[in-house]
């Protein structure tokens, strides 16, 4: 290989340096919020003078903010369940399928991806605001998937496109009616797919600000709604402790898939 | 004279303007070994996938047991199928995959584990039972999608050309194990592929596709002996074809004059002809003798030597007739010309009436 790491020499180091500090500058702004979340100071001073958790006190005590993390949290769910539903059928169409018009239904499925949310956004909150949706749970959940449903018609399509279809034949053959064989063979067999479509599903919506913005009411916003109108008046730790939950959530979700999908590589 | 097993009637299938199968009419007998022999886009694929049901025909019948199954959704002909490609479910084990024909039947579990025991025992993959398909070579894992395919016992079980991805040596030592199977269970079996020497090696019949109808259905003698077509000629074994004229046309036999003026009477015709149609001679290698002199009651025919390569069990000889038409012969090992072939040499070429066939071009 021409550039074979090996081979580098002292070059090697310069490698690991530079590698390193894209990786401080990428991690410094996370560690540093999470650490301010464990400091004493209420004027966010760093480095902390003392460590407490009385942030997370105050931020589980709060009655706003819990409402928001439930809001978070069932929007989330709501949209990962959505967008993998319909992320499965639209793949199904999309790779299996043989119509005119699939390549521009495809491009059409994944614009959201490359539209400017703000654009987005103002569209959609025009729209709602006509029919009544905004400020609704149901708004939110529509909003999110707009955007969550274009990742996981990739991860899924990906998955699909690697299942001979002439297994599903095979399945019918041996027996099963062709909704068992999907359900019984591709469905299993595109399982690391599905994954990777609800924790992407679940995360675009868990971090998704923009568009909550838009759709938010005082009485109803999402975890990341909240700490930027609480930002906007007030600058408490207690921003760092919600920001270091959110931060917490995603990470969680990412190791437990990247478990599962080791688990299920080795099995 | 009863119904056969499984009978193709009038089978046609055309695609988009194509007509990837047409008449194809076949009867098979219950437990023959019938392969479907052709090249690519001959239409025997498309005539399995009929059967199997994955597919459906534009005209024509498939009668199981005297029965049309063509309204019968492919789950529940109870067929069973092994593909060119590797079709294992890739999330289940070699066991589990060979149990899935039985689960979607509902067969109870105590049945199940002996049913796929004895179906691994008969691909000799016992103790492979917890692989799952990707830590399985090729030829393993066509043996596990054979014993999948037969747990069920099917009445027929087909097979589209199952070791095309497979090295030489390994198809055949899994032809091998399929002309076992065969013999073992008694399975009808409809095989497809394109490879002649398989066609020869696994079956009782073969029949032989071209541009989507059967040109030929017989035993693999029968074909290479008597080829009804000139395709068929062509496609089971070597053949020499010398082209000429038919001088005279009768009764399924007929003179012919080659362009250096030689005339080969009481040749076997094949198809209508007259006189002065252009005709073709086929000729099978081994057949064919080399001599100074033609003997007494042989056709012969002037050749000029081009190569002639020793293969141990006999001499490869390449040879052109004076018009400039090759010719191959095999001279078996001891024959007294064998070491005497120079380049440019003029010898005869002669052959038996019978062993000759002639074709008119089409």
């Amino acid at each position: 290989m021409l550039l074979d790491f090996a081979k580098l020499g002292a070059w090697r180091w310069a490698l690991g340096f530079i590698a390193g500090l894209t990786g401080l500058f990428l991690l410094v702004p996370i560690v540093f919020i999470a650490a301010l979340s464990f400091g004493s100071s209420r004027w966010l001073i760093f480095p902390p003078p003392d460590w407490t958790l009385k942030w997370y006190g105050e931020l589980f005590a709060d009655p706003r903010w819990l409402a928001a993390m439930a809001t978070s949290a069932k929007i989330a769910v709501v949209v990962t369940v959505l967008s993998v539903v319909l992320g499965l059928l639209a793949s199904f169409a999309l790779v299996r399928g043989r119509f005119r018009g699939r390549d521009a239904l495809r491009s059409l499925f994944l614009a959201p991806m490359v539209l400017p949310l703000v654009i987005l956004a103002v569209a959609l909150y025009a729209v709602f605001l006509r029919v009544g949706l905004s400020g609704t749970l149901a708004g939110f959940v529509i909003a999110h998937l707009v955007v969550a449903l274009p990742f996981s018609i990739i991860a899924i399509s990906t998955a699909l496109e690697t299942v001979d279809p002439a297994i599903e034949d095979a399945a019918v053959v041996c027996g099963a009616a062709p909704w068992e064989a999907r359900w019984r063979v591709t469905i299993p067999a595109i399982g690391h797919g599905l994954l990777s479509a609800a924790v992407f599903s679940f995360l675009i919506s868990w971090d998704e600000v923009v568009l909550a913005i838009f759709m938010a009411t005082p009485t109803l916003q999402t975890l990341p709604v909240k700490v930027w109108t609480t930002l906007r008046t007030d600058l408490t730790p207690v921003i760092a402790a919600a920001s270091t939950l959110l931060v917490l959530v995603t990470l969680a979700l990412m190791l437990g898939a990247a478990l599962l999908r080791r688990r299920g590589g080795r099995a | 004279m009863s119904a056969p097993f499984l009978e193709f009637d009038g089978l046609r299938k055309v695609y988009g303007g194509v007509v990837a199968a047409d008449r194809v009419d076949l009867g098979v007998a219950e437990g023959e070994f019938l392969t479907f022999l052709g090249p690519s886009g001959s239409g025997k694929s498309t005539t399995l996938y009929i059967l199997a049901g994955l597919q459906d025909p534009t005209a024509g019948d498939i009668r199981l047991r005297g029965r049309s199954i063509l309204a019968t959704p492919p789950q529940q002909r109870g067929l069973g199928m092994v593909f060119q490609r590797y079709t294992l479910f890739p999330h289940l084990s070699v066991a589990e995959n060979v149990a899935f024909p039985l689960r979607v039947r509902r067969v109870g579990q105590g049945e199940i584990a002996e049913r796929v025991g004895r179906a691994l025992d008969l691909v000799r993959l016992r103790g492979f039972e917890d692989r799952r398909p990707a830590q399985l070579s090729g030829g393993q894992q066509q043996r596990v999608a054979l014993a999948r395919a037969l747990v069920y016992a099917p009445p027929v079980l087909l097979m589209d050309e199952p070791l095309s991805a497979l090295d030489k040596k390994l198809r055949e030592e899994i032809q091998y194990e399929i002309r076992r199977i065969h013999h073992e269970t008694g399975v009808t079996i409809l095989y497809v592929t394109h490879d002649q020497e398989e066609a020869l090696r696994l079956s009782d019949r073969i029949a032989v596709f071209n541009a989507g109808r059967i040109e030929q259905v017989g035993t693999g003698h029968e074909l290479y002996a008597n080829p009804a077509t000139r395709f068929v000629a062509d496609f089971i074994g070597e053949s020499a074809f010398l082209s000429g004229r038919i001088l005279r046309a009768g009764a399924g036999v007929a003179d012919i004059g080659f362009a250096d003026g030689t005339v080969a009477a009481g040749l076997r015709l094949h198809g209508a002809g007259a006189a002065g149609d252009a005709a073709e001679v086929m000729l099978r290698p081994e057949r064919i003798g080399l001599a100074e002199v033609v003997p007494e009651g042989a056709t012969g025919l002037a050749v000029t030597i081009e190569d002639a390569v020793f293969l141990g069990t006999g001499t490869a000889v390449s040879a052109r007739t004076g018009w400039g038409e090759a010719v191959s012969v095999r001279l078996p090992f001891g024959h007294p010309l064998g070491r005497d072939l120079g380049r440019g040499r003029v010898l005869r070429i002669f052959w038996q009436a019978e062993a000759a066939h002639v074709f008119v071009r089409g």
